[in-house]
């Protein structure tokens, strides 16, 4: 520790105040500064600013900042299978369909499409078995994830399960009972 | 000696602009360490990606100046936040009721409608505030806003029409479901 500090004081004495006497005696005077009660110079000068000056200073400093982290730094599967985020994308894909098909429902009759529940139904029903419960559990599955982890969610709203071991262990719970619901919903029903 | 090799010292060593020439000379001695150092401090500074550089800076007022302070709005934070709340979770019951009774219910369905509305409303408005902030894109955000509600509106229109001319939701859905 001592001996850190001899070297770190001894340098800065010679950044600040190069001297003949000091190249001849580095190591001596190394020694001596520590215990001597001078006060130590440094290679700074100041500058009289305006404040206007000072806050564009300021302002460039703030751009070269450090930015956040990237998410691919994070654990892999907190990053891609966490709950909150695919509530949200799957919520999205509910609701955007539902806009989707909204908007195109009204103006159908313009455009002589037909969206009947009649007319989709007899659609439907044309396509092969493996097409059309592929289909249905590409709607199942965001259906059942969303269904569980919202409850999870409104659990967690009232203030329970925010053991880190619950909430690990209960996304699992959800992506795999989400799955299973999905086929059921798909397949079997 | 131990104390020359410590990396936060060679570091300053590096930094420094003028030397007399005992320093050179351990600057010398020290030069191919110094190297590995900095070459070590740029391999820990976090890597610059600019997905979303900063935009321009500029100081509001003073430096000193504390952050602003949003004034309080409970029907813009916990009145929501609650009535968020209790709409998702009526949607537990309405989604599961009409196709576990087999019955259809048509009043029920179009609570159900509007409560599906809702929920989406509020949800695209919650991803609209988090993903465009108003001090990056503030045109953006006002035409997303507006869009939203007026889509909303289309579709509140849409689902009335629906629920009128065809069979409504729950009966759509379980004839094509079975088809």
């Amino acid at each position: 520790m001592i001996a850190q500090r001899l070297g770190t004081t001894a340098l800065r004495r010679v950044a600040g105040n190069p001297s003949a006497f000091f190249t001849n005696n580095f190591a001596k005077l190394a020694l001596i500064s520590p215990l001597s009660n001078n006060t130590q110079t440094r290679p700074v000068t100041t500058q009289k600013l305006t404040p206007a000056d000072g806050d564009s200073i300021l302002a460039k400093q703030r751009l070269s900042r450090p930015v956040s982290p990237h998410l691919d730094i994070y654990d892999k599967s907190q990053t891609y299978f966490g709950g909150s985020i695919w509530n949200r994308i799957t919520g999205s894909i509910f609701s955007g369909g539902l806009y989707v098909f909204g908007s195109a429902y009204l103006i159908a009759p313009l455009v002589g499409w037909h969206l009947e529940s009649a007319s989709i139904a007899a659609a439907v029903g044309a396509l092969p078995f493996a097409l059309k419960g592929g289909l249905k559990f590409l709607l199942a599955w965001p259906f059942a994830f969303h269904c569980l982890n919202g409850t999870r969610h409104l659990v967690y709203d009232l203030g329970v399960g925010f053991q880190r071991r619950t909430i690990v262990q209960g996304g699992w719970y959800v992506w795999g009972a989400s799955i299973v619901g999905g086929v059921y919903l798909a397949f079997f029903l | 000696m131990a104390s020359i090799a410590r990396s936060a010292l060679l570091r300053q060593t590096a930094a420094l602009p003028k030397f007399s020439a005992a320093t050179q000379a351990i600057a010398r001695q020290s030069a191919i360490a110094a190297n590995s150092v900095r070459a070590t401090a740029a391999f820990h500074t976090t890597p610059q990606r600019a997905l979303l550089p900063p935009l321009p800076q500029h100081v509001d007022g003073s430096v000193n100046d504390p952050a602003p302070v949003p004034a309080t709005s409970p029907s813009h934070g916990s009145y929501h936040w609650t009535f968020d709340r209790l709409v998702a979770a009526s949607l537990i019951p309405l989604t599961i009721t009409p196709f576990a009774a087999g019955s259809l219910n048509p009043a029920m369905d179009a609570f159900l409608c509007a409560t599906i509305l809702i929920h989406s409303h509020t949800g695209f408005q919650q991803i609209i505030i988090d993903y465009l902030p108003t001090r990056r894109v503030p045109r953006t955000r006002k035409l997303f806003t507006w869009g939203l509600n007026a889509a909303t509106a289309v579709v509140g229109l849409a689902l009335y029409e629906f629920e009128t001319t065809d069979v409504g939701i729950t009966e759509a859905i379980k004839r094509v479901w079975s088809a």
